[in-house]
């Protein structure tokens, strides 16, 4: 398989890449992970760790000189996936054993998740028992976020983490390898968070659906690399500005693991919506907060574990002093959004049980916002449609007021 | 500058349209069964209006379409969602309405509105066709019955009895089995109903239960139906006359809103100019020959001892003298 990453970034001279050839990279990709797995490890010999949702720290086996993927719900439909997890476990854990169950994990050396919720919990154990020559490496992150120990529990976690890397790889990582990959990986969530104020702001135009390519494709590809895309990405749009989008300025919440839809996303905007932000994993989730390039190495991720859920609140986290609903309104005050699209995954527990506090709160300010409940499974568009514009109508009569 | 507006509902198994003058006055409707996919049925249903009226589409200033076809048209100016059109219709309709039950062909929605018929929250049937018209369709084929006999039918059951099946394929099964069982027609219709009544009651707690409510779409013409969502919720429901025309009348009311809005300085001036009319022809009282006394050439003396015999006479050659 040819990659259009490496026809991008061997073939063409810097100069001559425009904005839609590197977000054609991107979402290639984005859209085959698995393939890029493969050609990256035919490239390069090394070794491809995947990992799932959300707070992996892919720092460490960038450092081992592995390639860390975030592993990706597949659009395929559930097949032999069926006889391993029930219907209600949420669709990206069920597409994730399916791909397992088919055979399509065999790229992966390792997998490594933490233990965010009951249902990834369930998915990895299949996972085990369906591959059982790839070695799963469990790491449990204490989900109380203000405890006194709380922090020295994050260390020992990520220390056990590194340890059996370690182990499984046969060599060291040392404290250089992991500031330099912490630096890599810095330099890569700054430059999306630029992007997402370049939008906020007006001064770059970015579907939702090339957004996700942005954010997903650095979840599968090779860091330095997508680096050096981005990099390119920003010098074109910041040397060839463009009108700004029209259309009525929405935030998105929810998807804490799987990227939401395409056809889901293009018809909210198609509705008439422009997409000013976000908090999905698939998006500033993913790229809200840098770790500390000094210091021991565990220690920083270990900091930036905590600070990730101030930078966005997760339902899986307990934390006293933060909460998700006053970050969403805040949030979407400084976008200037008029209204919300919760995209909800079904069955996403955390996400259920948290959704009634945010209700509440954006009723109480009187801030507009409509729930989309997604499958993995296709959705009926057309409804869903009727739906988006008419919230879209609402919107817009209330900003008219 | 024109004289009528229309709101056309291209919904999933009629169409219909409203016409209204520029005062929101309904000058026609029309209902049409379709050919969705042709778009023969939504043809018909405009010329029908169009006919009624005694008017052509270049007379109409400002078209709206609403339903799923809404984008279809290429006659329309602009198109809003069935949701904003049907509460829009509802509440010019009712104008107490607070929530609104549409059960259509393909969807059932419930919407809770404001006294401008404004939308204020909405619910969905996401489930495929449970509790919509075609759900009613499917198990009339089911039961060999007419669509239109099963509602009377329906309100003769005795026996109540229960389909619990989302799904109107599923539905159709259970339906089977309970007529296997030797349950009466009636009582499977009946249960049929009270399917469709449970789960219009799970849209409005999803909004929250509110009244008056009134009840539009095709279904509202079915009374069983209305008489086991009315038990559902506990809460009667208000019919409007024309309850499947409500679309089409919100999407012309949003047209004419739109066209007066665009519009006002002409309106405003052809309203003054009627005014002066309808004064001049006050005034026009005063001469001699007129049947009537204006109000204002009375005193409250003379108003309160009722019109004085020639007294508009006296006046007129008063004036004339003075000439």
């Amino acid at each position: 398989m040819r990659l259009l990453a490496t026809l991008v970034l061997e073939a063409k001279p810097e100069e001559d890449v425009n904005k839609q050839e590197i977000l054609a990279v991107f979402e290639d990709a984005a859209s085959r992970p698995l393939a890029y797995a493969q050609a990256w490890k035919d490239r390069t010999g090394g070794k491809v760790v995947g990992s799932f949702p959300m707070n992996f720290p892919g720092e460490i086996a960038h450092a081992a000189g592995t390639l860390p993927m975030i592993l990706q719900e597949s659009d395929d439909a559930i097949t032999l996936g069926h006889g391993l997890l029930f219907p209600f476990y949420c669709g990206y854990t069920r597409s994730m054993v399916d791909q397992a169950a088919r055979q399509e994990f065999n790229v992966l050396d390792a997998i490594m998740f933490g233990d965010h919720c009951v249902q990834l919990l369930g998915m990895a154990d299949a996972i085990r028992m369906q591959l059982p020559d790839t070695k799963v490496i469990f790491f449990q992150l204490i989900s109380s976020m203000c405890d006194p120990w709380t922090f020295g529990r994050a260390v020992e976690s990520f220390e056990v983490l590194k340890n059996e890397l370690e182990e499984f790889l046969g060599s060291k990582i040392s404290d250089e390898a992991m500031h330099e990959s912490t630096k890599i990986f810095n330099r890569n969530r700054q430059m999306i968070r630029k992007l997402y104020e370049m939008r906020k702001s007006g001064a770059v135009s970015l579907s939702a659906v090339e957004m996700q390519h942005i954010v997903k494709s650095s979840m599968i590809m090779d860091k330095v690399d997508h680096n050096k895309l981005l990099e390119q990405f920003m010098a074109y749009v910041e040397a060839n500005p463009e009108p700004e989008p029209k259309g009525i300025r929405l935030h998105l919440s929810g998807h804490f693991c799987q990227a939401p839809k395409r056809e889901v996303l293009d018809m909210i905007e198609d509705c008439g919506a422009i997409i000013v932000g976000d908090d999905l994993y698939h998006g500033f989730r993913y790229i809200s907060t840098d770790v500390d390039e000094a210091g021991k190495p565990v220690e920083a991720l270990a900091k930036w574990y905590m600070e990730r859920n101030t930078g966005v609140p997760c339902p899986t986290r307990v934390q006293n002093d933060v909460d998700w609903d006053s970050f969403l309104l805040k949030a979407m005050e400084q976008e200037k959004a008029a209204g919300m699209i919760v995209l909800m995954a079904k069955f996403c527990e955390p996400h259920m049980y948290y959704y009634p506090e945010v209700k509440e709160a954006f009723e109480k300010k009187g801030v507009p916002h409509l729930l989309i409940e997604t499958e993995h499974e296709s959705m009926a568009i057309e409804g869903l449609k009727t739906r988006v514009e008419t919230f879209l109508e609402i919107v817009k009569r209330r900003q008219a007021a | 500058m024109k004289s009528y507006v229309m709101g056309i509902d291209f919904g999933s198994t009629t169409a219909k349209t409203v016409i209204l003058d520029l005062k929101g006055r309904v000058v026609s409707s029309s209902v049409a069964h379709m050919g969705a996919v042709s778009g023969d049925g939504v043809k018909a249903s405009i010329s029908n209006a169009l006919e009624q009226a005694g008017i052509t589409q270049e007379d109409v200033g400002r078209t709206v379409s609403t339903g799923y076809g809404r984008r279809m048209l290429d006659i329309a100016d602009k198109n809003f969602t069935e949701i904003t059109c049907h509460a829009r219709g509802a509440v010019a309709m009712v104008p107490d309405a607070r929530l609104v039950i549409d059960i259509g062909g393909q969807d059932s929605k419930v919407i809770a509105v404001d006294s401008n018929g404004l939308v204020a929250q909405f619910a969905m049937n996401d489930r495929c066709a449970a509790g919509t018209g075609k759900f009613l369709e499917v198990l009339a084929r089911a039961m060999e019955i007419d669509l239109e006999k099963m509602g009377g039918v329906a309100l003769e059951a005795k026996e109540e009895l229960k389909i619990s099946s989302m799904c109107a394929t599923f539905a159709e099964t259970e339906v089977i089995s309970l007529l296997a069982e030797g349950n009466t027609k009636p009582n499977v219709l009946g249960a049929v109903h009270a399917a469709i009544a449970s789960r219009t009651l799970g849209l409005v707690g999803r909004v929250g239960k509110k009244g008056p409510v009134v009840m539009t779409g095709g279904v509202a013409k079915n009374q069983a139906a209305v008489h086991y969502i009315e038990k559902a919720l506990g809460m009667p429901l208000i019919l409007p006359e024309t309850p499947q025309i409500a679309g089409a009348l919100g999407a012309a009311l949003i047209a004419l809103d739109d066209y007066r809005s665009e519009h006002k300085d002409e309106l405003a001036e052809m309203e003054e100019d009627d005014r002066l009319e309808a004064q001049m022809e006050f005034d026009k009282s005063c001469v001699p020959g007129c049947k009537g006394v204006p109000e204002l050439a009375l005193t409250e003396q003379e108003k309160a001892a009722g019109p004085a015999k020639g007294k508009v006479r006296t006046i007129w050659e008063a004036v004339q003298n003075n000439l």
